[in-house]
């Protein structure tokens, strides 16, 4: 769960095609505009990694910004390499959890009010995390001193059931999916979350406005369905990766707004244009590509640099298949905070735990009609270590073969695109190629 | 050159411990032999008094130094930290297939999370691999009631496993029963630990990890009646003379670190990791219900370097480095280790604007000896700590 936003570095700069990418751009630098004179006015302002459930800040109104996406801007305004160089200054090793730290390093920079992105962060009254890996709670906590700002932490839990098929069962189905007392501890802790939240901002938490936010985004997320949907069943695909990532995630850290679930709305009915019209992506289209792993927010160009030569296409990421059946709660006002909890825990199994991920991946490589998978393994990342065994194994035992290497995704330093390029160059030629899928 | 001295291994007691942390099957083979069984520990929050109600022995999982890493390799991702690879291979490669009979796992660290999740995947999908049955124990370390509650029923969960692993009931006063074994032994270590925190130090820190350590491998109430002897035994060792170092970081399962410390001069009177004192810090509180002890023995004790926060972890290591009247702390944190370094930096200024001398050694290789240089820069932190 760790996502964000453009970000164009190296050689060549990647093509995007879609008006709402460009559009959610837009939109985000305007909220955070808008945010910061709320921030300014003296509002309590909240601080959230990616897997914290937002949507209860979101039902009682208290402005937000989120971990990842906020690393990502960092990113994109090429400022990790100063904060980096910050870190390291201050005894910390730069090597580490580049993604989740970027913000603790931002603050540690005298400067940021005058050269950070965007006009800097303003200061954070709140910083909420998930213990969902050993390091967050430190970052976070150090993030937290350093804007004077106080810490709320949520636990996580290990599943014991092994279902087979949670995006059949995930809208509708989650006491099945879920261990009960998973659910009502993860229940306990939004309770704990919302008491908190009442207590320091004197808002009051209001059900029904979580009942809407909770509408708002299965709305949003039912688009990204048939988006996902569409690419799968077209040939030549209408778009990449490169024009759904972007697009899905910014508007994904909106999620539960009316904005969101418009732009949702606009993204589908682009690419349905798209196919309407008979244009592709990519003319030539002869092989489809998935990646599997986090967004190369370094790097967008690299995921087209197959296209001419090979006629190879990244067609899947995670991002737009994830909004398409990991958000999507039916019936949600029966039981809205048990709805959110079904959400917000599986968020961990879908993505990081065998058999929940590789099962996942291979339903989806079918569907999509994959023929060659690039998996990137994260370098730096403990929580992201998922199985990638287990994942080329299933994928592989099904025909789909699978280049696993491995990188960071936010860190250009250790990035070498020729190294790569040639990893999967050879990889085409090789194994999809030469291995007889077409 | 301290170490393990003449006086320790002259010791008919210290031997009897140095032979079940040296050769650590030997007891559990036996065990079982005579039909007993023996449950695997994987992670540093299995409680053993559990295990002990059930009528079984708790065992340590610990690395190979030296054994190739096939299965590892094959399954385990590059950034799973060198001792969980050496373990993990023990696991797969049929080592522990005859050494131990079943395997419960703690929620101590995320990547003994993905350990457990794939054993059972391995299997669901491999079945040939003959991995001991598992359990998971899924902590919650975050204090407060909410948590604690669950922890309840975790304990809960383990204990039916248990029973249904040992084919009988265990009861609250097997439960209590073993309590009071466990809090036994943690008392006689205690007196070891007052040994070795004295103005004048009687007991080595490699001596004292094979006092500590041994508790993994044998029956528990041997090893108390064997360290409450050794006290009495030691309190006439010798005085040592030394630079006080304490350790934090990762664990040491064998002395090889320590013999480069105590080779130098230096004498570690203490640490904060799960093969040494961290291991008998906090009793069970036996006015608490069997299974509110229990969780509040593993919830409550002196912080993990893997699952707290900063400010948690600095005030920790501040009161311990006091308490063992230290006057250098090193810092060794092994390759793929990573959580213990977002607290170094705190740590270390904590520390040294209290007079405390510090030395970080990160990224380490193992095992010990793996390490280029490691020799040196520890004689350097020794003499430059002195007085
Ligand atoms: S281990 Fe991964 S998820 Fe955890 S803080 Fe580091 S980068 Fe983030």
């Amino acid at each position: 769960m760790h996502n964000e936003v453009k970000q164009n570095m190296g050689p060549a700069r990647a093509q995007k095609s879609l008006k709402a990418t460009a559009t959610a751009a837009a939109y985000q630098k305007e909220w955070f505009e808008g945010l910061k004179k709320r921030v300014e006015s003296g509002e309590d302002f909240g601080y959230l990694n990616a897997d914290v459930p937002m949507e209860i800040l979101r039902a009682m109104d208290i402005p937000f910004v989120v971990n990842q996406w906020w690393a990502a801007i960092c990113a994109a305004k090429r400022m990790t390499p100063k904060y980096y160089a910050l870190l390291n200054e201050a005894g910390y090793r730069d090597d580490l959890c580049s993604y989740c730290a970027t913000a603790f390093a931002e603050s540690l920079d005298p400067d940021d009010r005058i050269s950070g992105p965007w006009g800097g962060l303003p200061d954070p009254t709140i910083a909420i995390t998930r213990l969902t890996c050993d390091c967050q709670s430190k970052i976070f906590e150090l993030f937290a001193k350093n804007h004077g700002a106080e810490l709320f932490v949520m636990e996580n839990t290990v599943p014991r059931k092994v279902p087979l098929n949670w995006w059949e069962l995930a809208p509708e189905r989650w006491e099945e999916l879920y261990d009960t007392d998973r659910l009502d501890a993860a229940v306990e802790d939004l309770k704990a979350l919302i008491n908190y939240l009442e207590t320091k901002t004197g808002k009051l938490f209001d059900i029904n406005k979580l009942i809407e936010v909770m509408d708002l985004i299965n709305e949003q997320e039912s688009w990204y369905k048939k988006a996902r949907d569409l690419i799968a069943e077209t040939s030549p695909a209408p778009v990449t990766v490169v024009d759904t990532i972007n697009a899905v995630m910014q508007a994904q850290w909106q999620r539960g707004t009316p904005w969101a679930a418009a732009h949702a709305k606009s993204l589908y009915e682009e690419i349905k244009s798209f196919v309407d019209e008979g244009r592709s992506a990519v003319k030539n289209e002869r092989f489809r590509l998935m990646w599997l792993g986090r967004g190369l927010w370094h790097d967008f160009a690299f995921y087209q640099n197959f296209q001419d030569k090979y006629g190879a296409v990244f067609v899947w990421s995670m991002y737009l298949a994830m909004g398409a059946d990991a958000y999507i709660r039916g019936n949600v006002s029966k039981d809205p905070l048990r709805a959110l909890a079904a959400r917000y825990i599986g968020m961990e199994d879908f993505l990081h735990m065998p058999p929940w991920n590789s099962g996942w991946f291979l339903n989806e490589a079918r569907r999509n009609r994959i023929d060659g998978v690039v998996y990137m393994v994260p370098e730096n990342c403990m929580q992201a270590v998922e199985g990638s065994y287990f994942t080329k194994k299933a994928l592989e035992e099904a025909g789909i073969p699978v280049l696993i290497f491995k990188a960071d995704p936010v860190d250009a330093r250790k990035w070498n695109r020729e190294t790569m390029t040639g990893l999967v160059e050879d990889f085409i030629e090789t194994r999809i190629i030469m291995g007889g899928k077409k | 050159m301290l170490g393990i001295r003449d006086c320790a291994i002259k010791s008919k007691t210290f031997q009897r411990l140095l032979e079940c942390y040296s050769d650590r099957e030997k007891v559990s083979r036996i065990y079982r032999q005579n039909g007993g069984k023996v449950v695997g520990e994987l992670g540093c929050d299995v409680p053993d008094e559990l295990v002990i109600a059930a009528g079984m022995l708790p065992v340590r999982v610990y690395a190979e130094k030296e054994s190739p890493l096939v299965e590892a390799d094959k399954y385990l991702e590059f950034s799973f930290d060198p001792v969980i690879r050496a373990q993990f291979e023990k696991l797969l490669n049929g080592t522990y297939k005859n050494e131990i009979d079943f395997l419960a796992i703690s929620n101590s660290t995320d990547v003994i999370i993905r350990v457990y999740l794939y054993l059972r995947e391995i299997k669901r999908e491999e079945p040939d691999k003959s991995i001991p049955p598992l359990n998971f124990i899924d902590w919650l370390f975050t204090r407060k009631l909410i948590y604690q509650t669950r922890n309840e029923f975790i304990a809960e969960l383990f204990r039916q496993k248990l029973e249904e692993w040992a084919g009988r009931k265990i009861t609250d006063q097997d439960i209590a029963a073993a309590a009071a074994i466990c809090n036994e032994d943690r008392a006689a270590l205690r007196k070891i630990m007052a040994l070795r925190r004295a103005k004048k130090p009687r007991i080595t820190g490699c001596e004292a990890l094979v006092i500590i350590g041994s508790a993994f491998f044998m029956d528990r109430k041997e090893h108390t009646s064997l360290v409450n002897q050794l006290a009495a035994e030691a309190a006439s060792w010798p005085e040592i003379d030394g630079v006080r170092i304490f350790v934090t970081g990762s664990a040491q399962e064998s002395t090889d670190l320590y013999e480069l410390i105590e080779k130098y001069g230096g004498v570690v009177v203490g640490e904060d990791h799960d093969w040494g004192d961290r291991f008998y810090d906090r009793d069970c509180n036996m006015s608490y219900s069997p299974v509110r002890a229990i969780v509040d023995r593993y919830m409550l004790r002196q912080f993990s370097s893997k699952k707290a926060f900063v400010s948690q972890r600095v005030k920790a290591l501040d009161e311990d480095v006091d308490s063992a009247g230290a006057e250098a702390v090193l810092f060794y944190i092994n390759e793929y280790e990573e959580a213990a370094s977002w607290d170094y930096p705190s740590q270390k200024q904590s520390l040294e604007s209290r007079g405390i001398s510090t030395c970080a050694m990160m990224k380490m290789k193992y095992p010990v000896y793996e390490n280029d240089g490691l020799d040196l820069k520890i004689k350097n932190f020794i003499e430059s700590s002195k007085g």
